[in-house]
């Protein structure tokens, strides 16, 4: 009877275990992976401009940058696309740079694009994706935001809104060269 | 009567070892260092994951940014990169679940010595069964069901089922 | 429709706690009538998912756009034929054809047992529905497929594009959910012997004809899959080691070491312990796929949209653990059994070696699997645990199981004649030995594709003989068909060897003997590949209702065009690509086109050469031919028959008469 009881309680735990585990993965997006950027600096780069000059990463230090990822082909981007602007007409004068960085797409899609939305931030093109790996991209829309010192302080995957990039800019506005 | 072996019996003994003897050469010469660069592309391609399929390694996927990650690892050998290095650019931008398997450090690292525990532990079990059966026990002769002795129309039906089973066997 | 719908979910669960609670008290008390009450309820439950699913079926045929679900997954271009594969295209409707599929596996058990009533049956049948009663308590809570919307859409989203590529999407789902379903049966006679404490072995006859059976099926869906996944997806590959893959394949691999193991069983009384816990362990694997498949919790191909159903199937596995293996643990006296082996060389020893390596592969896919989640409950981190890592762990256990299939059949049960075994196996390791030599003087250089040839020829050769061996003999005594007849089982498995052998040929020639390269073309121009000249001829347009095709036409020297195709849907940002296989005996030549450029006028393909797929798809069928071969139903007096027959060989099995 005892040795029953034993194997009784054996099961029991093992099973309450395997369930546990199982149950940490509940809750949990699956698509979503961390980036080990975050706190590290930023890869530096030089990108053509398609509505302006080319932009050299390393030589906006001093100032906010908010680096965002998209493509002409990208629904979810469009969505974005007014709290991006809001953005950077709020805070351009702050110290605030919106780069946005064109994905594996057309000059010329993206052009119409911008023409059609009225985009007034700049934008470059990361032709051969070199820029897109540099930054772990594993889709779009994703947004970087990056500190005066030119350290990556957090890494949006999907659409933003104006308000939650407020809030995230604000404080590095602030903050002044670490 | 045990030492001797029979033609047929020479016959599977040397074939088992020439199939052994060649099968530990193939494993000892192994596969030819890749020649072209191409080839070491797909290879250190395969082992990485791709990064916005599901599944598929760099190697496989047709997405565009998987291209892009195969032209980047052909320029990075053609400057003469190893691939350790080139592998180690993608983690630190990816991560470590960019590698198609888990790192060698770290908690992931018992993905390695898994299944060889789970094999070694399995033909432990398997031994030890197999040893515990051939003990001869003694408990057959306490048969939990105690039957009266055969009539004779139930030996012949046992004598025919024995006869199907023979034929089943042969 | 929703109306019909809802109610009839409502309905199907009353039913089914009224069924579970009606046979549970006819078992305990020994009514027969209450246990003839249940049956029928088990009627009524199969009538009532019928009209539910018709409903459901209604609805999308005939555009109602109210129902979200139809909003969602429809649309008024899709074609009737893939309206109607629809119903299992996404969570909640693939829901409501999970239980109509299970309400026709209990009442299929409630046919088969109309006259012969084991004494497990009500417990069986109460079990079954308790399980029907958890998946109507999915749809009926956390899971609704009949939920409408506010103001009805004028137009659904159809389908998601890659479920509507192709006519694969109609069989390979249906197949997958009757076995991973059916498993569900033996499960619940096992349940049920632990429940009715008989420590007879009746039940194993009745659970290894279902469990061959599910077997089948399982085998059948995991092909088309493969198969689904070569012909549609287009990257070349037939297995990605997809954890929803891997989940599929875990069941089949446990199923497989009981179709064995059960013939310890049933000639020897031996290991009546294990068979009960690998028919619960089958179960609780497919619940667990269930879990992993649905529950969005790891990332996959197949993963259906975040929904909350995950707790519930958490639940659901929990108690199935708990029940089963906690009944096992508390009879562990009762199925405890003398064993004993002659002989260390025997069917019986090889039998047990075949289960251990079936289940290590088993331990091993799993614990891969899961070690992702594991890792990241953990210490946060996040790892890949992919195809190369699973190829290499499985190879050696996979040849190893091929070794024995080969052998195993040769050998005679209890003790071995070790010169009639010699002399069995002098052939089938002649025949492996000289291949091993011939591809490594030919130039293989992979350890494992030189192994695998040989292996795979050990079986062919080995299982071959012994069907061989047999007609032969047979033939002078009874003719060949009567001989095939009496040793049916024999026969069939025999012939489910030589398929996986069959297989496994595919599977080794494809993966070290494959070839690719990536080339892009001008119209007009040509590359020379796997010994043909490759001409892009050009792209034709085709614009459906649904999609528009572009075909990117290649013309191939010395046979008929290749013609990839890239298909763009409206709902889909990316186009989807179709490959195109010319498929041989020796070798498949398959094209896909990756991109185009300049409007058409230059285009990127990837060409393949993948030598023996064809064997792979051969093999699979031939395994499932094998396996249905096997179970086909007796004439009743015959399994009644071998069940007293195999009660009486089990009685002198000790007693030298044999």
């Amino acid at each position: 009877m005892r040795r029953r009881l034993l194997l009784l309680g054996t099961v029991v735990v093992a099973v309450l275990a395997v369930v546990a585990v199982l149950a940490t993965g509940l809750g949990r997006d699956p698509a979503a992976t961390a980036s080990p950027l975050v706190g590290r600096a930023a890869p530096d780069f030089t990108l053509g401009g398609i509505n302006g000059p080319a932009v050299t990463l390393s030589k906006l230090r001093g100032q906010v940058v908010v680096m965002n990822f998209w493509a002409s082909w990208c629904t979810e981007c469009h969505e974005e696309q007014d709290a991006l602007d809001q953005t950077w007409q709020r805070y351009r004068d702050s110290g605030l740079v919106l780069l946005g960085v064109d994905f594996e797409d057309t000059s010329d899609g993206a052009k119409d694009y911008m023409h059609q939305s009225g985009l007034t931030y700049p934008v470059v093109e990361d032709k051969d994706s070199k820029t897109a790996l540099a930054y772990g991209i594993r889709g779009i829309p994703e947004t970087f935001l990056i500190d005066r010192s030119g350290r990556i302080v957090d890494r949006i995957i999907g659409r933003v809104d104006a308000d939650r990039l407020a809030g995230a800019v604000e404080p590095l506005l602030k903050g002044g060269t670490e | 009567m045990r030492g001797r072996w029979s033609a047929a019996g020479l016959v599977v003994v040397l074939a088992a070892i020439a199939a052994a003897a060649t099968l530990g050469l193939v494993a000892v010469r192994g596969h030819q260092q890749p020649a072209s660069r191409s080839q070491q592309v797909q290879q250190i391609a395969s082992g990485l994951h791709c990064p916005i399929c599901k599944d598929l390694s760099v190697a496989d996927s047709p997405a565009p940014l998987a291209q892009q990650m195969r032209q980047q690892i052909d320029e990075q050998l053609a400057a003469g990169r190893t691939p350790d290095e080139i592998r180690a650019g993608f983690v630190a931008a990816y991560g470590d679940s960019v590698l198609m398997s888990p790192p060698r450090h770290g908690i992931g690292s018992t993905a390695y010595y898994l299944p060889l525990i789970v094999v070694l532990g399995g033909a432990l079990v398997v031994v030890l069964l197999l040893r515990r059966w051939r003990r001869p026990s003694g408990v057959d002769a306490a048969e939990p069901n105690g039957r009266a002795p055969l009539t004779s129309a139930q030996r012949q039906a046992l004598r025919r089922a024995v006869e199907r089973l023979r034929e089943e066997e042969a | 429709m929703a109306f019909l719908g809802t109610y009839g979910l409502m309905l199907g669960l009353v039913l089914s706690v009224g069924g579970a609670v009606t046979a549970a008290v006819g078992a305990r008390t020994d009514r027969p009538a209450l246990v003839q009450t249940a049956r029928r309820i088990a009627f009524a439950v199969l009538a009532t998912m019928v009209v539910v699913d018709g409903a459901m079926l209604a609805a999308l045929l005939s555009n109602d756009f109210t129902l979200r679900y139809v909003a969602d997954n429809s649309s008024r271009e899709t074609p009737v034929f893939f309206k109607v594969l629809s119903l299992w295209a996404a969570d909640d409707g693939s829901l409501l054809f999970w239980n109509l599929i299970l309400a026709g596996y209990v009442a299929a058990v409630a046919i088969r047992f109309r006259r012969y009533r084991p004494p497990t049956f009500p417990y069986a049948l109460s079990v079954l529905f308790g399980v029907q009663a958890f998946y109507l308590l999915l749809v009926n809570g956390p899971a609704r497929p009949f939920g409408t919307l506010a103001q009805a859409a004028a137009d659904g989203r159809g389908p998601a594009p890659l479920l509507q590529n192709h006519p694969l999407m109609a069989v390979h789902p249906p197949f997958l959910y009757l076995g991973f379903i059916g498993f569900t049966v033996p499960f619940a006679f096992g349940v049920a012997a632990l429940l009715a404490g008989t420590g007879s072995d009746a039940w194993v006859s009745i659970i290894r004809r279902w469990t061959l059976l599910v077997w089948c099926f399982l085998t059948v869906g995991l092909v088309l899959g493969a198969l689904w996944s070569y012909s549609v997806l287009g990257w070349g590959g037939y297995w990605a080691w997809d954890p929803v893959e891997n989940v599929a394949l875990l069941p089949w691999l446990v199923a497989t070491a009981f179709l064995h193991s059960i013939m310890l069983q049933e000639r020897r009384g031996m290991a009546r312990l294990w068979n009960i816990a690998l028919v619960i362990g089958a179960f609780a694997l497919t619940t667990f796929g269930t879990f992993l498949t649905r529950g969005s919790v790891l990332s996959s191909v197949h993963a259906f949209a975040q929904s909350a159903v995950g707790p519930a199937y958490l639940t659901f596995l929990g108690l199935v653990l708990l029940g089963g293996f906690g009944l096992v643990a508390w009879r562990l006296p009762m199925l405890r059994t003398p064993a004993r082996l002659e002989s260390t060389v025997s069917r019986e020893a090889a039998i047990v070696g075949n289960n251990m390596l079936l289940l290590a592969a088993t331990a091993i896919i799993l614990l891969g699997t899961v070690l992702p989640l594991v890792v990241e409950a953990l210490t946060g981190d996040q790892i890949t645990v992919g195809g190369p890592y699973f190829q290499s762990a499985l190879a050696p256990v996979f040849l190893l199981v091929l070794v024995l299939a080969g052998t195993a059949p040769l050998l005679p049960w209890r003790a071995v004649n070790r010169e009639r075994a010699v002399r069995r196996l002098r052939l089938p390791v002649l025949a492996a030995a000289l291949v091993i030599v011939g591809t490594s003087l030919a130039g293989l250089r992979d350890l494992y594709a030189v192994a695998g040839f040989g292996a795979a020829t050990l079986v062919l050769v080995g299982n071959g003989q012994e069907i061989a061996s047999g007609l032969a003999v047979g033939r002078r005594h009874s003719g060949v068909l009567r001989t095939l007849a009496r040793g049916r089982r024999r026969y069939a498995g025999l012939t489910v060897h030589i398929g996986l052998a069959l297989l496994a040929i595919g599977i080794t020639a494809s993966s070290n003997l494959a070839e690719q390269t990536q080339v892009t073309l001008r119209t007009g121009e040509s590359t020379v590949f796997a010994d043909h000249t490759l001409r892009y001829a050009g792209l034709e347009t085709d614009q459906q209702a649904q999609r528009v095709v572009l075909t990117a036409r290649v013309d191939v020297s010395g046979s008929g065009p290749l013609t990839p195709r890239m298909n763009l849907y409206p709902a889909a940002s990316e186009p989807i690509g179709s490959p195109s296989i010319h498929r041989g005996v020796l070798r498949d030549l398959y094209a896909s086109v990756i991109s185009l450029q300049d409007d058409g006028n230059s285009a990127t393909f990837r060409f393949y050469r993948n030598p023996g797929i064809t064997w792979l798809w051969i093999g699979g069928v031939v395994m499932a031919l094998g396996g249905a071969a096997a179970a086909w139903p007796a004439r009743r007096r015959r399994a009644e028959e071998a069940t007293v027959a195999a009660e009486r060989r089990r009685q002198f099995s000790g007693a030298g008469v044999v």
